[in-house]
């Protein structure tokens, strides 16, 4: 075991002498290749935490995504303002009787970055990846999939090609949000070609179809792709887009007051004014579709105990948090959906702040002195969560007021995502950036039971609860929106009764960029892509 | 040459401890206090050490639970001299109380690297042959490493944690220690008073206690202090970068780390842990120089 940890140490320590030899080099290359193509309008985006990984199906995390949706296009997209669907690489499609089989018509003349051709066999060779796990390429956790089509292979019983340019999904019953989750990033199409031959190594050698080419990714610096000349659509209107890695809120901020940058996210709410006065920049806000909470693991003692869950809900100031915290930009939550979605709840009570009750709920469950455990707080800045580390303080304070000890514990943020998947968190700090638009997005994938497997689980507050479960499995197969509402509406009371988490927040994340940059529509959805945007000289 | 010459002399000879060591914390004490700049790492080592004793006596709030988030960021005012911190926590008292957190990493981490490093240099030095080979080698081995980057190697396997970071600092510092204790003790090894007391029939513990290690006394206390000094040093920067402490630990890299957020809008949050830091490092190192001049045999007369 000793030897062990001792050859762990060296490999560390080999890694961050590589890196540190590795970034000097790929300065140079950069600087280099700036120089040659002077004429080149670059858009340099910068965000907190570089990307997990950039095949689209095998991540969760908002950062990979950016990159992604920019290389990949999906079967069907959103709307630019809106989270209606409209046709993508499929142009039409059509509904059976029985609501069980989905036809779709793709676009003709479309070509992978690596020239193969875009017809239904791809089409078919991406989700028979994805939902067969006998599949020889299905190499990944494929979460975002298990996810929406409840498991492996989930909801999608066949794929079948009609014609070249014709695919039909055969369901093994009806789903309401089937479209739109067709439209979700990470459902992007990839080149069969380039998965064959990449194998395990896909991951970082992305090949879509989208407006953008990917180029080259350092890890922890920056991910680079160029426009595509050859995009079935309107083309970019920038040459190049440089995704940098900058974890420092306030040094991003520097970054991009001198001007090497153009755009960031994860902006200091303290900082927002700051922006708002410098004559050069420009301030946009993202319409809110997210959710900032507090998850407690169920399965950890005494998370178990409904009452103890209820204490900590009375016990967390979530105005406070807002007003320090947000700049004001956000609204307390009390339902794990946003308020700007179909299906909300504005009935339930939820908790207000209320120590008082908070220690009468702990003595009522054993635990008139309190008890001990870990606040996990995430190392990155998110849209829902500007300053982790800082609200983990302010709950720990809140809880400390209630008699909880509880200990602030924080990782890497791949470790992070791991661990919690895995369940070996208490108190676990998260978020979440609908995706779809649907309410199912939200609640089926946090809050179903069928989605605490193990190491790829979506709910990590391993909350299973039947009678919640037979409402969200109920309403995905309902096509009529007003019956789905109900019994979403219903599902919110007893998650708020039951209280596997404290609902923290819905932010309205904040966009800093240069007065240059035009053409960009933040999407509710949290990621967007930069075909339309434009840098003015 | 002549220098060196000296030095062998002096080592060689046989001492009357109590007597002459006397004379020699005196004379020591009496350089340090002359030098103004070894009398100024004095009285700040000396305030130091106070202020982390009578921590909860002059500190004026509560480092941890006295926080306000509606008053969080509040500038230097007469009620809180050095203002309040991203939580609406009493700057003041934070640093007071972190003053406690880094006599405690300190003297734990130099502790443990002062009691690996002479025992591992004394056999190192006294039984020679292949088990000098063995650790003097695996010594090297740590020294070729940039201190914080072996420090951080560390703690990323044990854990980010502030018991962790101390642990880490020790065993990047032990090398030192072994090597001052090795060349001194094989440089009295083959003296007559100790073939003397090996010939009465003295235990090889006994000998290495009693005969050798207390010639290697002055170096030692020279490198104790001034590995006090960087040892503080990195704990902060290991905390700085979330190694270490974590929140909510009033420890100075950990503040200074959380105010860094602030620069612009708020820099009175990072400046006050920044100057803390500086200055008692500066101390230890003021201290330890003028130590290692007031120790040098070579002044005695």
């Amino acid at each position: 075991m000793k030897a062990r940890k001792l050859v762990v140490a060296f490999l560390v320590i080999a890694a961050l002498m590589v890196n540190i030899v590795g970034c000097g080099g790929g300065k140079e290359t950069e600087n280099k290749a700036s120089e040659g193509k002077g004429n080149d309008k670059v858009f340099v985006f910068a965000r907190s935490g570089d990307a997990s990984g950039l095949d689209p199906i095998n991540v969760t995390d908002g950062e990979s995504l950016y990159v992604t949706q920019q290389i990949f296009d999906t079967l069907l997209d959103y709307e630019e303002d809106s989270t209606e669907v409209k046709p993508a690489l499929a142009t039409e499609w059509e509904n059976s009787k029985d609501g069980k089989e989905w036809t779709l018509k793709l676009r003709k003349d479309v070509k992978f970055h690596d020239g193969t051709p875009f017809n239904a066999e791809a089409v078919k060779f991406n989700f028979d990846r994805w939902r067969d796990e006998k599949n020889p390429y299905h190499q990944g956790d494929f979460a975002y999939y298990t996810a929406m089509f409840s498991g492996f292979p989930g909801v999608i019983k066949d794929v079948v090609v009609v014609d070249e340019y014709t695919v039909k999904f055969v369901l093994t019953k009806p789903m309401a949000p089937f479209l739109a989750n067709l439209a979700m990033a990470t459902f992007g199409m990839s080149s069969p070609e380039a998965i064959k031959k990449y194998g395990e190594d896909y991951f970082k050698n992305p090949v879509g179809t989208g407006p953008f080419k990917f180029v080259k990714w350092e890890k922890d610096q920056q991910v680079v792709v160029e426009k595509n000349p050859e995009y079935w659509g309107q083309k970019a209107k920038v040459d190049r887009i440089v995704f940098r890695t900058i974890p420092d809120n306030s040094a991003r901020l520097l970054e991009l007051k001198a001007g090497t940058i153009d755009a960031m996210i994860g902006l200091n709410p303290d900082d927002i004014q700051t922006v708002k006065d410098d004559s050069n920049l420009q301030l946009m806000l993202r319409p809110s579709m997210n959710v900032g909470y507090l998850a407690m693991n169920m399965e950890k003692k005494p998370l178990d105990n409904v009452k103890v869950r209820q204490a900590i809900n009375y016990a967390v100031n979530k105005q406070a948090i807002i007003d320090a915290f947000y700049g004001g930009l956000a609204k307390p939550a009390k339902n794990p959906l946003p308020p700007s979605l179909w299906g909300y709840n504005d009935n339930v009570k939820g908790y207000e702040y209320d120590p008082a009750k908070a220690k009468a709920l702990l003595a009522e469950a054993g635990f008139p002195n309190g008890f001990k455990t870990t606040l996990w707080a995430m190392p990155v800045a998110r849209d829902y969560m500007p300053q982790p580390k800082e609200i983990g303080q302010a709950i720990q304070q809140d809880l400390a007021k209630v008699g909880i000890d509880a200990k602030i514990v924080t990782y890497d943020w791949t470790t992070y995502i791991q661990k919690g998947e895995k369940g070996e968190h208490d108190l676990y700090l998260f978020g979440w950036t609908g995706d779809n638009g649907d309410p199912d997005n939200f609640l089926f994938y946090l809050l179903d039971k069928t989605n605490t497997v193990k190491g790829s689980a979506g709910n990590v507050s391993f909350y299973r609860d039947d009678r919640v479960s037979a409402l969200l499995t109920e309403a995905q197969q309902e096509s009529d929106q007003a019956k789905r509402a109900k019994l979403y509406e219903q599902a919110q009371v007893l998650v708020s009764e039951h209280a596997p988490w404290v609902p923290l927040v819905h932010s309205t994340p904040p966009i800093a960029a240069k007065k240059s940059i035009t053409g960009w529509l933040p999407h509710a959805t949290g990621t967007e892509c930069f075909v339309s945007l434009d840098k003015a000289e | 040459m002549s220098e060196t010459v000296l030095n062998l002399n002096d080592t060689q000879q046989p001492r009357n401890e109590t007597r002459e060591s006397k004379g020699l914390w005196a004379d020591a004490f009496n350089r340090i206090v002359r030098s103004k700049s070894s009398l100024i790492g004095l009285i700040i080592v000396a305030i130091f050490l106070l202020v982390a004793l009578v921590a909860p006596v002059i500190a004026p709030y509560d480092p941890i639970n006295d926080s306000d988030l509606v008053k969080r960021l509040e500038e230097p005012s007469g009620q809180h001299i050095m203002g309040r911190d991203s939580q609406g926590r009493d700057i003041f008292s934070r640093l007071i109380y972190g003053s406690r957190i880094s006599v405690q990493i300190g003297v734990i981490s130099v502790s443990f690297a002062l009691i690996l490093g002479v025992s591992l240099g004394a056999a190192a030095g006294y039984y020679g042959r292949w088990l000098d080979g063995i650790i003097m080698r695996a010594m090297d081995i740590l020294l070729a490493f940039p201190s914080v980057l072996l420090a951080i190697a560390i703690t990323a396997v044990l854990g980010p944690e502030l018991r962790n970071a101390m642990i880490a600092i020790g065993v990047v510092y032990t090398p030192h220690f072994a090597r001052i204790v090795r060349s001194t003790v094989l440089s009295v090894k083959a003296a007559e008073y100790i073939e003397a007391a090996r010939s009465i029939g003295c235990s090889d513990l006994r000998i290495i206690m009693r005969h050798v290690l207390p010639n290697c006394i002055a170096p030692i206390i020279v490198q104790t202090t001034l590995s006090v000094g960087t040892a503080i040093l990195d704990a902060a920067a290991l905390s700085f970068l979330g190694l270490g402490a974590q929140p909510p630990t009033p420890e100075w890299g950990a503040m200074l780390s959380d105010g860094r957020s602030y620069i612009q809008k708020a820099p009175h949050v990072m400046i006050f842990p920044g100057m803390a830091i500086m200055f008692v490092v500066l101390g230890f190192n003021l201290l330890g120089d003028g130590l290692r001049d007031a120790l040098d045999p070579r002044l005695k007369q």
